[in-house]
């Protein structure tokens, strides 16, 4: 009896092998040794796989991270970096996969269709951590903005890997530098800022004038 | 967490620095044009000064390697203005800190463990920075250890910052590119060791070993088990800084002690071990509290080569400078007297050196040396403002090892003036044949 791993592993030796998907369903299936029915009993498609092998790393990472004991010391900030961290660590021990799944889609920024999966699982970590900074005050809750502040975290999740993957500096240090500093810059446009305290500033200042001008015409 | 956002990061950044370095030095050309239109007699003095004062501002921003480089070229001059000198220190004790999951993350890579699975305490929060990476409190079996974490990326971009003050560089000194480029070889050689924690683990081990047998200095001990390309663990020394031992007002018998330490160790290595830890910066000493001098980075080690070091420290420790013969042949094997030079030039570079070897070698020339007396840091500082000002020093002479051997001992002389201690200065003698 087949397994999801079998295939799936069946699959990354495929595609690693050839540099590119099977022909078709049955020849792979006949490949792994494995009924074609069986095969669709896991995955509807190639790009399934590919798919739950992203979102497996994905989900892997952050149940990692929650799990050490520096967790609940680390700030949101810390907590993102913490992510980024291991996640290029994970996705290092199937790096040639990783690179083959990406390259395959030629648009640089975009996020290719395998990551479609990855996304809402990160958007939501995203979400709490955004939650808890603006709770605790590490981040400013600013009207509008606010709701974009995962966005801006997946763009340098896109960055990263696309980043990562062009990386040939030895241990990827370079990554942990675009990582440090990448996340650093984001967050720091999430906390209350001088540019904050100037909008108050002009906003009150707009109010007041009028107020001034309005009583003079009195 | 805002500390790193005032700091100059990026290769880009740093050359916007850079950049307005050049706009605010070309500023200084027309206001010196303009300023002469009114006044032909201005000198070009005020200018070179407007433009010193501009190079250095703007480095002393900089961090990391840049303000080494800056270092290392005032170095060359010799003799800087104190306040410079005031500028760079403070700087170098305040650098970027680290992210607690970069930290996991470096010590993952290096052991494939988390600092809390390696150490039994370990504070993510960093205790000070040294000028490449930053320095942790941490404890195992019993024991407080200091464990110093390198910034990733230092190696890049101490080449980086190479290329980027090499120009300016060029303009203060008034050197050839072919010139200056031994000086800067000399230079990123020595900044590239410093990035590599396994050599200083290893170098640290062999000195503190050899140094063993000096009184009243104590070295960290170093785990290399626990230590690695980016990570190096050793002992935890307890002691306070120079500048805040000398506000405790310790006893003149202290001060000379840990002068004497200071000598010893310094003369020690340079005359027994012809190696020496050529960064004699305060914060690399501490001074415990059962009154010894701790030693803490050895990061910067000058290794002192017969050729250099057998004509100089002849000229220093024998009577080879009464012989003017004797003394012109030391100076062509430094390269101070080139074989192109006229006789009047020749004439000219031994009187001038002479003076200068002279000023180096008073401390050696009796028993004992008080470093506390006035009097001779301003002969020093006179003379460095001197030959600064001469036409004949815009090209610089020497070989490369007086950058660091001169960094070294006219640090140690800076660090024995500011303690204001006497010392003994026949104890570890130069070895001249």
């Amino acid at each position: 009896m087949a397994t999801s791993q079998q295939i799936k592993t069946g699959y990354i030796d495929y595609v690693l092998t050839h540099n590119e998907e099977p022909k078709s369903v049955y020849s792979f299936a006949k490949k792994i040794k494995i009924s074609e029915a069986e095969f669709y009993e896991f995955y509807a498609s190639f790009e399934s796989i590919e798919k739950t092998i992203w979102v497996e790393l994905t989900a892997e990472t952050i149940d990692t991270i929650q799990q050490q004991e520096v967790w609940a010391q680390y700030s949101s900030r810390d907590r993102m970096l913490s992510f980024f961290y291991s996640y290029v660590e994970l996705l290092k021990k199937q790096r040639s996969f990783i690179v083959y799944s990406l390259r395959k889609h030629k648009a640089k920024f975009a996020a290719p269709d395998a990551l479609s999966g990855v996304r809402p699982i990160f958007e939501n970590f995203a979400i709490g951590l955004i939650n808890e900074g603006l709770e605790t005050g590490e981040l400013a809750d600013r009207r509008f903005l606010t709701k974009r502040y995962k966005d801006a975290l997946w763009i340098q999740f896109a960055f990263i890997i696309n980043f990562w993957i062009n990386d040939d500096s030895a241990g990827f240090e370079k990554t942990d530098e675009a990582i440090e500093k990448g996340i650093n810059v984001t967050f720091d446009l999430f906390q209350r800022s001088p540019l904050d305290n100037l909008f108050k500033y002009g906003k009150f200042l707009s109010r007041n004038g009028k107020f001034t001008e309005n009583r003079k015409k009195y | 967490m805002n500390e790193q956002n005032s700091i100059p990061v990026t290769k880009v950044e740093r050359s916007a620095k850079f950049v307005k370095t050049g706009f605010q030095i070309s500023g200084n050309y027309i206001k010196h044009y303009s300023k002469k239109l009114f006044n032909p007699d201005l000198g070009r003095d005020e200018l070179n000064e407007d433009n010193a004062t501009d190079i250095y501002k703007s480095l002393s921003e900089l961090k990391g390697s840049a303000l080494k480089i800056a270092q290392m070229l005032s170095m060359d001059k010799n003799i800087l203005p104190k306040s410079y000198v005031d500028k760079f220190t403070q700087s170098q004790y305040n650098a970027p800190p680290l992210s607690g999951p970069l930290i996991v993350r470096t010590f993952t890579k290096n052991f494939g463990k988390t600092p809390e699975a390696i150490y039994d305490k370990f504070n993510l929060v960093s205790t000070h920075a040294a000028s490449i990476g930053q320095v942790h409190e941490a404890e195992l079996d019993g024991k407080k250890l200091a464990v110093k974490i390198q910034y990733p990326g230092v190696g890049d971009s101490i080449s980086s910052d190479l290329k980027l003050v090499k120009p300016f560089a060029f303009r203060l000194l008034g050197m050839s590119e072919k010139e200056l480029n031994i000086y800067i070889k000399e230079v990123e050689e020595r900044l590239l060791e410093e990035t590599d924690y396994e050599l200083e683990v290893r170098r640290s081990i062999e000195i503190t070993e050899a140094c063993s047998v000096l009184e009243n200095v104590v070295f960290p001990t170093y785990y290399p088990e626990l230590s690695g390309k980016r990570i190096i663990t050793m002992g935890w020394i307890d002691g306070l800084h120079l500048k805040e031992f000398l506000k405790t007002n310790p006893s003149q018998e202290l001060k000379n002690k840990i002068g004497q330490a200071l000598w010893d160790f310094y003369n020690f290595q340079q005359h027994e071990l012809r190696a020496v830890h050529a960064d004699p910066h305060p914060g690399n000493f501490m001074i415990t509290p059962d009154e010894k001098l701790g030693v803490i980075d050895f990061g910067c080690i000058k290794e002192l080569p017969s050729d250099f070091y057998d004509p100089f420290f002849s000229l220093i420790s024998s009577d080879v400078v009464n012989d003017k013969a004797k003394t012109i042949e030391a100076f062509r094997k430094l390269e101070m007297i080139h074989a192109t030079d006229t006789p009047a030039q020749i004439e000219f570079y031994y009187k001038a050196y002479l003076e200068m070897i002279q000023l180096f070698a008073q401390p050696y020339t009796s028993k004992t040396f008080d470093f506390s007396r006035p009097e001779f840091f301003e002969q020093l500082y006179a003379y460095g403002e001197k030959i600064a000002k001469m036409p004949e020093f815009k090209q610089a002479r020497g070989v490369k090892h007086f950058i660091y051997v001169n960094r070294t001992n006219f640090g140690l002389y800076t660090i024995l003036h500011e303690l204001k201690a006497t010392v003994n200065t026949d104890t570890y003698k130069p070895h001249t044949v």
